[in-house]
């Protein structure tokens, strides 16, 4: 069994839930087993090839998965998984000054 | 009513960011209890590191309107907050019992309201406010936003 960390864009999937438990031996089967659990959210983890969508950061522990193995790195009981999608905008580049 | 009250202290280091950050953006966290904001996190803008993500993210005009740009002007018109940063803020969050109350951003050189881009990026967080920071105008404006689907909300904050 392992922690996860629901971060506040997707807790209306969870029932306001900030933390779930899923039982997974990898990252893949995790996000399997919380959209089991609560269904659309894989959908909003990943993109429609199954990819985490690369504005979607999830950390094992204190690691960002991308720097292990991506949605293969394997988990092991008592795990503390954190989702924490992208903060990012921008400017009105029209209306930049020359 | 106001829907969030900013200690003035906390308001005055976010413009002291803004202006030393630009002519790029400068981003960052506000976190507290209930309607108060206790802390501030300031959080480094990587736009310039993250060319593929911002691909997937922003909207087809805005991407070819990046591409065109070096990585520091890029900068200068979009921000992403550096991941490393954010996980380090909301895990004091949790140590410190406080949650996520407001992101707040710069525009240098445009005005205190959302872009497109920031209407469709921000979108992600439609749970908290996020406050733009002007120096479009000699006098710095800043105004709080909530961002739900699409539709912009101005919404009221007070300083203490």
């Amino acid at each position: 069994m392992v922690k996860v960390r629901i971060p506040t864009p997707l807790r209306p999937l969870t029932g306001g839930k900030n933390e779930v438990e899923a039982t997974a031996s990898d990252i893949q089967s995790m996000i399997e087993s919380l959209n089991g659990q609560f269904p659309g959210l894989k959908d909003r983890v990943c993109d429609d090839k199954g990819e985490i969508r690369r504005f979607v950061n999830i950390y094992l522990n204190e690691e960002d998965i991308r720097f292990l193995q991506g949605k293969d790195t394997p988990l092991k009981d008592g795990d503390e998984i954190s989702i924490v999608p992208a903060i990012a905008g921008g400017a009105h580049p029209h209306e930049r000054s020359a | 009513m106001f829907d969030l009250t900013v200690p003035q202290q906390i308001l005055d280091e976010m413009i002291a960011e803004a202006r030393a950050a630009a002519p790029h953006e400068c981003c960052g966290m506000l976190a507290g209890r209930g309607k108060q904001v206790t802390h501030h996190y300031k959080i480094k803008n990587i736009v310039a590191a993250k060319a593929e993500a911002v691909k997937q993210m922003f909207d087809d005009a805005k991407i070819v309107h990046l591409e065109g740009l070096s990585p520091e002007e890029r900068a200068d018109i979009a921000f992403w907050m550096d991941d490393k940063d954010m996980f380090a803020a909301q895990k004091d969050m949790r140590r410190q019992d406080i949650e996520l109350l407001a992101s707040y951003h710069s525009h240098p050189v445009s005005p205190s309201r959302p872009s497109p881009t920031d209407i469709k990026a921000l979108a992600l967080y439609p749970d908290i406010f996020h406050i733009i920071i002007s120096l479009q105008e000699s006098k710095p404006v800043t105004n709080a936003f909530r961002i739900v689907d699409g539709t912009v909300t101005k919404i009221s904050y007070q300083t203490t």
